[in-house]
């Protein structure tokens, strides 16, 4: 089977009457003309950039498993336009995902994988998505996106466990892609991985507890100093037991500064 | 069929004198010679059911299964053959796949995200299936499908679709060698109002006792399974289910080979 | 249709400020360098193991030195998606050639290869800085070096990545013996290569930003490759 984002493979037998299409059987091919955009013989010209938007996501592996972290905001420009989206997804009981960047991009390679999975389902193997071929497909379907001067302007945090090991990895829009035992992406970047950093212990992995609170202070210093960020947020955990994303957390708020700054009024 | 022959059965796009498209027919034959498949439908769950024949020990377990997984709450039994069927599981989960790129809204694939309504994919693949019947180039398909589905909204759904494109809506139905047998021991039942664990039960029993012995030695049972009890997931071979089902029908079994003796 | 496209420079102010604009770039430098010397018996290659763009840096721990064979290792670095890219289509490559001919690939061939490769993506280039080390038929070490388009040259010494221009001088006058009116030019052995290499590194990371945090140092001899990694500045 084909799916949108698997520009690599080729139908089987691509002669019949075909899915979600008028069976033609006898005609030709009707659907090559079609297409969007203008066309003409100096090609089209299109924009690439984002619309609507989320901004950074904090990833960290743990004694046992892996964290992923992003708050609840999809900006349309500077405006806070929908704010109850979860932005880190479980894609099955051993990998998760979190995403910033376009977030129509985004819905675009969650049908591509949710349409796997049904593959998946379908083969009745009991083999399911694991999260390094996860990172590796979408290096894959960006890398090659990007080359079309198409990109998914997409900044992705893929983490689960395989072979009984946490792993965590960062694709972005172009397919550049590494692997980490912490990965901020956007502001996290700047501002979540120094305070993770920080608190590293030589020799030895995060607990689960320490892993949780570097993310909750993570996403209060990122709603205070990043305009783009919101005071909610949601986390995916994946351990050996499974995955699941939380329920809505919030980021510990106080103004109290705010009565003593002097100037602005 | 007494005219068999006389020409007129060398295309699927030429009609006999009297108003046949042989092609059809003899497709209809190559389901006829299948091992038997049947489906009842609940009051909240459908079951499809298959009499696998094995005709040699030299096979794995798995091997030729005639059930198939075609979204998360759709499946499909067939009858006929095995290739073309395949083929035909095939084209009915590409259907699957593009409503879900085209229509459905939800992502979360966790939760009850909304699958193609199964009137919609009986209608797309039975129109395929039908293609196929209308040209000199090609030949009918030698299966009969058999697609079941239960949601919410819509509860159980069960339909069937023969060689010729045509489908049916069904409380209960059968296809392969045992079909008339099969329909006349669904017929005893109350349809449409059975706990899943009844129809489980009844498919076990059916296709035990439709089984000829002397024909065919040995057969495996193949059962699948979409309800509420499932929490709306279509499963194959559920191992609490299949042996429901293995069970009643043994034991029905043995109450008919002692009614014989006497 | 050519007017529309001047729009933008005939109203400047239509580019508000404080709007974003972006502009899609399909590179990206991700920084990195190279070290790879080659002499009798033996061939060296190093690589430092910073990721980063701009003034950020993406990982500490990304090995840019990728093992071909039991005697030939490809160092690559520049825009990171190339790399990646390049290497993943370089392995099937090198696996189809296994399954048609029955043997590995000499490092002469795998040089030859890289070229070829690089220079089918002529009009939009890997943009990526490699240099590949190994071990040739009579088991004498050689660097082969390239540029983005495929440009192929075999050496014995080579420095590339973002510092080198910054050590590629270092190795002519330590390794080349450049410029210096010696009566002989002793043979550089395996322990030697190593420490210049070390030292380069070292030196490299003092005043390049893309170069620190630790380097790979892949030795090739006909016993195998070992590795070793040395740290460097993290700042």
């Amino acid at each position: 089977m084909q799916g949108y984002n698997d520009g690599m493979s080729r139908p089987f037998w691509s002669n019949g009457p075909s899915p979600g299409q008028f069976y033609n059987f006898t005609g030709g091919d009707r659907s090559a003309s079609q297409g969007f955009g203008p066309q003409n013989n100096f090609g089209a010209q299109r924009s690439s950039q984002p619309i609507t938007t989320g901004t950074s996501v904090v990833g960290i592996k743990f004694d046992g498993g892996v964290m992923i972290a992003a708050d609840a905001l999809v900006s349309y420009g500077s405006v806070a336009r929908f704010q109850d989206v979860k932005r880190v997804f479980k894609v099955n009981d051993q990998a998760i995902l979190g995403t910033g960047g376009d977030f129509a991009d985004f819905q675009s390679i969650q049908r591509s994988i949710n349409d796997k999975m049904i593959d998946d389902i379908c083969h009745d193997d009991t083999i399911s998505l694991k999260p390094k071929s996860l990172y590796n497909w979408l290096t894959r379907i960006l890398n090659n996106r990007r080359n079309k001067f198409e990109p998914l302007w997409l900044d992705m945090v893929v983490g689960g466990i395989e072979n009984g090991e946490p792993f965590l990895g960062h694709v972005d829009l172009r397919g550049r892609s590494y692997e980490d035992d912490i990965i901020a992406t956007g502001f996290g970047k700047h501002l979540a991985l120094p305070i993770i950093r920080e608190q590293i212990v030589e020799g030895r992995p995060f607990t689960q507890e320490e892993a949780t609170n570097l993310i909750k202070k993570s996403m209060e210093v990122l709603f205070y100093r990043d305009c783009r960020a919101l005071s909610r947020y949601y986390v995916a955990v994946c351990t050996a037991a499974g995955a699941n994303v939380s329920e809505v957390q919030k980021v510990n708020q106080n103004w109290e500064v705010a009565t003593v700054v002097r100037g602005y009024s | 069929m007494s005219s068999i022959g006389t020409g007129y059965d060398l295309s699927a796009s030429q009609f006999s004198p009297d108003g046949r498209v042989f092609q059809i027919d003899y497709a209809s034959k190559a389901v006829e010679k299948s091992g038997t498949v049947i489906a009842l439908r609940g009051k909240d769950g459908v079951v499809l059911a298959v009499e696998k024949i094995v005709t040699s020990k030299l096979y794995e377990d798995d091997a030729a299964t005639r059930v198939f997984t075609v979204d998360k709450n759709i499946g499909i039994a067939i009858a006929g053959l095995h290739a073309d069927g395949r083929y035909i599981v095939d084209i009915a989960r590409q259907e699957a796949q593009n409503y879900r790129s085209q229509w459905n809204a939800n992502l979360d694939f966790e939760k009850g995200d909304r699958t193609i309504p199964l009137k919609i994919l009986v209608e797309r693949v039975s129109a395929y299936i039908h293609a196929y019947t209308l040209y000199s180039a090609v030949r009918p398909f030698g299966v009969t499908v058999i697609i079941a589905s239960w949601n919410q909204e819509d509860g159980p759904q069960l339909y069937k679709i023969e060689p010729s494109g045509t489908y049916f809506g069904y409380l209960a139905c059968a296809s392969g060698k045992a079909k008339q047998q099969a329909k006349t021991e669904m017929e005893k039942l109350k349809l449409g109002d059975m706990t899943t664990e009844e129809i489980v039960k009844n498919a076990g029993k059916i296709i035990y006792q439709v089984h000829d012995e002397l024909k065919d030695k040995d057969f495996r049972l193949e059962l699948s399974i979409v309800g509420k009890e499932t929490n709306g997931l279509y499963q194959m071979n559920p191992e609490k289910w299949l042996n429901m089902a293995s069970e009643a029908g043994q034991a029905a079994k043995m109450d008919d080979d002692s009614d014989n003796d006497i | 249709m050519f007017q529309q496209m001047n729009i933008q420079q005939n109203f400047p102010e239509y580019n508000i400020p404080g709007k974003q604009h972006h502009d899609f770039s399909p590179y990206e430098s991700n920084g990195g360098s190279i070290v790879a010397i080659a002499g009798k018996g033996y061939a060296i290659i190093a690589a430092d193991t910073r990721l980063s763009s701009g003034y950020s840096i993406h990982t500490r721990k990304q090995k840019k030195t990728f093992k071909l064979t039991d005697t030939t290792v490809l160092g690559s670095t520049g825009c990171w998606c190339d790399t990646l890219s390049l290497t993943s289509l370089l392995a099937y490559r090198m696996q189809s050639y296994v399954h048609t001919h029955q043997k590995t690939m000499s490092t002469n061939a795998i040089a030859q290869l890289i070229s070829v490769m690089m220079y089918n993506k002529r009009f939009f280039p890997y943009y990526v800085s490699n240099v590949l080390a190994g071990l040739d038929e009579e088991g004498n070490g050689v660097v082969y070096s390239y540029d983005p388009i495929g440009h192929c040259e075999k050496t014995t010494y080579r420095a590339g990545g973002t510092a080198g221009a910054l050590l590629q001088p270092v190795l002519d006058n330590q390794i080349g013996y450049k410029n210096q009116n010696l009566a002989e030019k002793p043979e550089i052995t395996k322990e030697k290569a190593i420490s210049i290499a070390t030292d380069t590194f070292i030196s490299a990371s003092e005043r390049d930003i893309y170069t620190g945090d630790s380097v790979v140092i892949c030795i090739i001899t006909k016993d195998g490759i070992e590795e070793k990694t040395v740290q460097l500045r993290k700042d």
